[in-house]
């Protein structure tokens, strides 16, 4: 409902009852027990950008030891713990964090015409665990101990005989610990989506981006544990003497693989997933028209995750498993591509259809394309198995991943902070700056990734911390990271302009890009209670339904869906969304936090091997859980 | 840029991929250019959608006059059943018939077996059937099916020499086989393609393809046992060499020197490069090695052992002398 | 208030849909489920790369008292299922009973089994080989999920000693689904546990 229209006085009435019901403690001790999606999304926000800066420098400092041949800037065993933790901090601790933690957190719930997620003190008990398990990793930094067998960790290097100190056990808990923090967001996303949509909301009606969500979603719960599975072994077998992976023992080497590439193919359509859902939420905004093939885009997003479980082994082509596995896996990898090429077409067809209106958000999305069909089509290449077994483990593989993670994945973040950013802050970015950021990231990734295609197939293996020249690498490695420094500038530009913007900008209101989504049917910020009153929703744009916003109204008016006796939000049927019942939610709560910080000091003694101490962190932890599940919620 | 690749640039093209010198090679470069091709056409479409919807972006149709219908069916030829087509070619093409090519040969289809063991930082070459034993660089006869039994003795490695044959791991407990083929005489490059520790970016190789003949005399001289010292500096070099940690480490056959932790010496001085192609191998570089291999090679296995200096120029000239 | 808005004071209509406390629950024995599905794969992926399975030297398992162990634990699944009709039909009593009853035979279950698994430790360890590495960590999990099981049927157990409210019947629900789950998963650890035996 717009709130430019003048309220009649039951309405003005109601509001300050939500706005009393609602409010959270102000200062500190409001953000330390907040359960309010909204700053659980800014929280992951400004903790996810840390690690990218973090995650950023290390590229940087790779990239400079590598503009030349035979350079000393750093020394192997600094760059091989750069090279580790720069795609551990990337996967675990930027991306993943960053696409749903922040932007899943803050939108889906408005989205879905909800008060607030299913579970909310899990939510904000996601974030504590995601700070703790990433302080945890990045202690190891400082210790200068931090993990050096590269992000996937192979054994036998990753055991102890080859790798003696707490390296790889930062490694090993750090990522279980990671993994807690996302299963526990995953399931609570699954169950929002399920369940507390606004009434009318049916399934086919969900926005693209909650569908893209809940495939992320789904795709956690049953991925992450194969991770968790790997790491107990490895550190069973580093602290305990167990034997999983050494053959003299009964062990397999390959045992590692199989494991961590179950859970590593999925986790890459993780990542790139809700990048989709950006990308089909900015382009019918500026294109002005609905998504062609809505029911196909939908059911291609969810499908991308199920076919991607059944791919993993083409990360392993070169281990001398058997042909029949080799060919089994690539059909596999060639049917994956197709959900996403009925997604490229739609989004390029809806943007012919519609009269698009090249604003910065719709830059990135046309960037994001350009560099996803570029990364898609070197990943084809990959399931042509004589070529994936010349090329992986090149700069060929690393141009591939880069162009569809920092092209395909972090574009579409960038263009969703812009296309998001006045609905958080209430105000309006500059334009003109906000395309120039555009154009100087686009040319700085260009010139940073493609030229690794090229000194791949030039010989270039990955992972090497320098290079001999002579060998016709050091023209191409040179203007990477000279490319790696015009991204940089690109990077701080757009970020300068959300800073400066966010004191300077003029205000935007409700819905400046005509958005068809319910998070533009409220204010900008929105209240804490999102919606004064929840949604009825009849199509899958549901903004776009004037008839139906202005309906919202006269609800306030009369009392209708406002649901102000208490803390409340409606629940609804899974299919169908049908209104069901009504649900009391929990308020600002110590918990959580609580909890957080026991399962960290958890974990730090597990990797101090104090086992004990650890057995009493873990009772805590219990107790926690108790007091807890001791409050209920009011009812009759 | 691309076509540079192809033709192999500067004073390198030695690791390209691209410049295929083997049977096996040219498939997969064949392989390459038509999915290149390939690619360039489908960039192409979605590049032109792209163009016309910034170019019409004032009018709300298809540029043929199509509606949502429309659009729908574009969207499911071009999404759908476009890729199903070219997607199931490539398949059988490349996963079933190029494959063929690249895949582990049978060993009767060989002419003979290199045994080959990735080790931290350096690769140690064997002929089963002689006595040869040498390391960084594998000599093999042209035009001759060579069979590569791979495997390692600590971390996974993977053996990748781009010009001859796809990448093969070598992983603990699981000997992998591989194909070599040279069709010309000449030098091919290869390096260490999966990351294997600190010194993983110091693990290359040369294969050396010789004329049969030029190959059964290399290997002839392989096989036999150290030359002895014939000079005096020679002489104390091998008392240093026997008296130092150097014999605790390394294998000099026909002396008392059995260590299996580094290198076969036996031949040394016959061989281009030390420490895995990290140096040529002339006086001055392998002094500068035998002083502080932890310099030139920081993390390798070898400790920096103190000498006199004129030890270090005794030892240097005895391991020269090893042909 | 109109008719659009759902009376929340009684008499409260039955909802449609199962609460979010039984989907998350749902959801998280999802995730257990690929858990053993890893370390179930990991078992017969080291089995059928091994010649001798036990290795040389290792008893093989004992089959009938395991066997016996799980098919009793299966049981209880009757009455958690009994408990939570109970409760759905507001009879306070029954709950606490049948789910007393449940604990009872659960926890003599938890017993036993740590006893056994005390005892394989001292006749074979984890650090001779794969085998007894995978043995132990697959069972080991088995045990530490009934564990877990235990304590949740004591946190229901204490919770309704003051009365069965809505959130405690969502609690006593999702509850009785994961017994169920762990009495299946049972079933498939114990026939994995004695297989080279049979």
């Amino acid at each position: 409902m717009a709130t430019t229209e003048v309220l009649g006085l039951r309405a003005r009435e109601r509001i300050g009852r939500l706005d009393r019901i609602w409010e959270e403690r102000p200062g500190l001790v409001g953000w330390l027990t907040t359960v309010d999606h909204k700053r659980i999304g800014i929280l992951y926000f400004f903790t996810t950008l840390a690690f990218f800066g973090a995650g950023g420098v290390e590229a940087l400092l790779m990239r400079t030891q590598l503009a030349r041949p035979d350079d000393h800037v750093l020394g192997p065993s600094r760059y091989d713990q750069l090279m580790t933790m720069h795609g551990v901090t990337m996967i675990f601790l930027f991306v993943i964090p960053m696409t749903i933690g922040a932007f899943g957190n803050y939108l889906v719930p408005l989205m879905l015409g909800a008060r607030d997620m299913a579970f909310p003190r899990l939510n904000a008990l996601s974030y504590w665990l995601f700070l703790g398990s990433g302080c945890l990793i990045y202690a190891s930094v400082f210790l200068n101990m931090a993990p050096d067998a590269g992000w996937f960790d192979y054994v036998p290097l990753a055991l102890k005989r080859y790798d003696t100190g707490l390296n790889i056990d930062f490694y090993a808990l750090g990522l279980i610990f990671n993994g807690i923090s996302s299963t526990v967001a995953a399931i609570n996303f699954v169950v929002t989506i399920f369940k507390l949509r606004a009434p009318g909301m049916s399934l086919n009606r969900m926005p693209l981006f909650v569908f893209a969500i809940l495939a992320v979603s789904l795709s956690l719960i049953f991925a992450l544990p194969a991770l968790t599975v790997d790491c107990v072994f490895l550190e069973l077998q580093r602290r305990l003497g167990f034997h999983f992976f050494d053959v003299g023992h009964g062990g397999s080497a390959l045992l590692w693989q199989h494991l961590f590439w179950f859970f590593g193919h999925p986790e890459v359509y993780i990542i790139v997933l809700p990048a989709f859902g950006i990308a089909t939420s900015i382009i019918p905004t500026f294109a002005k028209h609905r998504m062609i093939a809505f029911p196909l885009v939908a059911m291609a997003e969810l499908l991308v995750a199920f076919i991607g479980f059944g791919v993993w082994a083409h990360h392993m082509f070169a281990t001398g498993i058997p042909t029949a596995t080799l060919v089994f896996f690539a059909a596999a990898s060639m049917m994956v591509v197709i959900p996403s090429t009925i997604q490229i077409y739609a989004w390029t067809v809806t943007v012919m259809m519609g009269k698009p209106e090249f604003k910065a958000p719709l830059l990135f999305i046309g960037g994001f394309i350009t560099f996803f069909v570029i990364g898609g089509l070197s990943g084809i290449m990959f399931a042509a198995i004589p070529f994936d077994q010349a090329t992986t483990d090149t700069y060929f593989v690393v141009a591939h991943f880069h162009f569809i993670i920092f092209g395909a994945a972090v574009f579409p973040i960038l263009g969703g902070m812009y296309y998001w950013f006045p609905k958080v802050s209430g105000r309006l970015y500059h334009e003109p700056v906000a395309k120039a950021s555009f154009w100087l990231t686009f040319l700085g990734t260009a010139l940073t990734f493609f030229p690794m295609h090229i000194v791949g197939l030039l010989g270039m293996p990955r992972r090497v911390y320098t290079y001999q020249s002579g060998l016709g690498w050091d023209a191409y490695n040179l203007s990477e990271t000279i490319g790696a420094f015009i991204l940089t500038a690109g990077l701080l530009l757009i970020f300068g302009n959300l800073v400066w913007s966010r004191f300077r900008g003029p205000p935007a209101g409700p819905d400046p890009f005509y958005g068809g989504t319910l998070e533009w049917a409220t204010t900008s910020p929105p209240p804490h209670y999102n919606f004064a009153v929840i949604p009825t929703v009849t199509s899958p744009y549901p903004n776009w339904d004037r008839d139906d916003r202005a309906e919202d109204a006269r609800k306030l008016e009369a009392g209708e869906l406002v649901l102000e006796e208490g803390h409340e939000t409606p629940a609804s049927t899974v299919r169908d969304g049908y209104l069901d019942e009504v649900l009391e939610m929990p308020s600002e709560s110590w918990w959580p936090l609580t909890l957080g910080v026991f399962v960290t000091l958890l974990f730090v003694m597990l990797l101090l091997a104090h086992f004990v101490v650890a057995g009493i962190f873990g009772a805590l932890c219990v107790l926690a859980l108790g007091g807890w599940h001791a409050q209920e919620p009011a009812e009759a | 840029m691309l076509a540079l690749a192809g033709c192999g640039s500067g004073a390198g093209g030695r690791q390209n991929v691209l410049h295929p010198e083997s049977h096996a090679e040219r498939r997969i470069d064949t392989l390459w250019w038509v999915m290149l091709v390939g690619s360039a056409i489908g960039f192409g479409v979605i590049a032109l959608l792209l163009f016309l919807g910034w170019a019409r972006r004032n009018r709300d149709q298809l540029p043929f006059g199509g509606g949502e219908r429309a659009a729908t069916i574009l969207v499911v030829s071009l999404g759908i059943a476009v890729p199903v087509v070219v997607l199931a070619t490539l398949f059988v093409w490349s996963d079933i018939f190029v494959l063929r090519s690249t895949a582990a040969p049978s060993v009767k289809s060989t002419q003979m077996t290199i045994d080959v063991v990735g080790r931290q930082w350096f690769w140690e070459v064997r002929y089963p059937g002689t006595k040869a034993v040498t390391a960084n660089e594998i000599h093999i006869p042209t035009r001759t099916r060579v069979n590569v039994v791979g495997t390692t003795a600590d971390v996974i490695h993977s053996f990748w020499v781009p010009e001859l044959n796809r990448k093969m791991d070598f992983i603990p407990g699981h000997p992998n086989r591989l194909l070599l083929e040279a069709d010309q005489p000449g030098a091919y490059r290869g390096q260490c393609a999966e990351y294997c520790g600190l010194q993983h970016a110091h693990m290359s190789m040369w294969v050396y393809a010789d004329p049969p003949d030029r190959f059964r005399a290399w290997l002839a001289n392989m096989a036999k046992p150290a030359r002895a010292p014939t000079t005096a500096d020679e002489r104390r070099g091998q008392r240093v060499f026997l008296s130092s940690p150097c014999a605790s480490c390394h294998t000099i056959r026909g002396t008392n020197a059995h260590g299996t932790v580094g290198p076969d010496l036996t031949h040394l001085g016959t061989r281009t490069t030390l420490a895995a192609l990290v140096l040529p191998n002339n006086r001055a570089a392998l002094e500068e090695w035998l002083r502080d291999p932890q310099h030139v090679k920081p993390g390798n296995r070898m400790p920096r052992v103190p000498l006199s200096d004129a030890d270090y120029r005794a030892l240097t000239t005895y391991l020269e002398s090893l042909r | 208030m109109s008719e659009h808005a759902l009376p929340r004071r009684a008499p409260r209509p039955k909802p449609l849909a199962h609460p979010n406390g039984w989907w998350g629950m749902a959801l998280f024995l999802g995730s257990e489920a690929v858990l053993f599905g890893a370390l179930l794969a990991t078992y017969y992926y080291l089995r059928f790369k091994a010649v001798h399975w036990p290795p040389l030297g290792t008893p093989e398992p004992k089959v009938v008292l395991p066997l016996v162990l799980t098919a009793i634990l299966v049981t209880t699944s009757v009455p958690m299922q009994l408990a939570l009709r109970a409760a759905q039909e507001g009879r306070l009593a029954a709950t606490r009973l049948l789910l007393a009853v449940a604990l009872a035979v659960q926890a003599t279950y938890f017993g036993l089994q740590i006893h056994l698994f005390l005892g394989d430790l001292a006749k074979f360890s984890p650090g001779d080989h794969a085998y007894e590495s995978i043995y132990f960590t697959l069972v080991g999990a088995h045990h530490t999920h009934v564990a877990v099981g235990l304590l949740l049927d004591v946190w229901l157990l204490l919770r309704l000693s003051t009365g069965l409210t809505r959130y405690r019947l969502t609690g006593l629900w999702a509850t009785t689904f994961f017994w169920h789950f762990v009495n299946g998963l049972a079933v498939l650890v114990v026939l994995t546990q004695v297989s080279p035996a049979l």
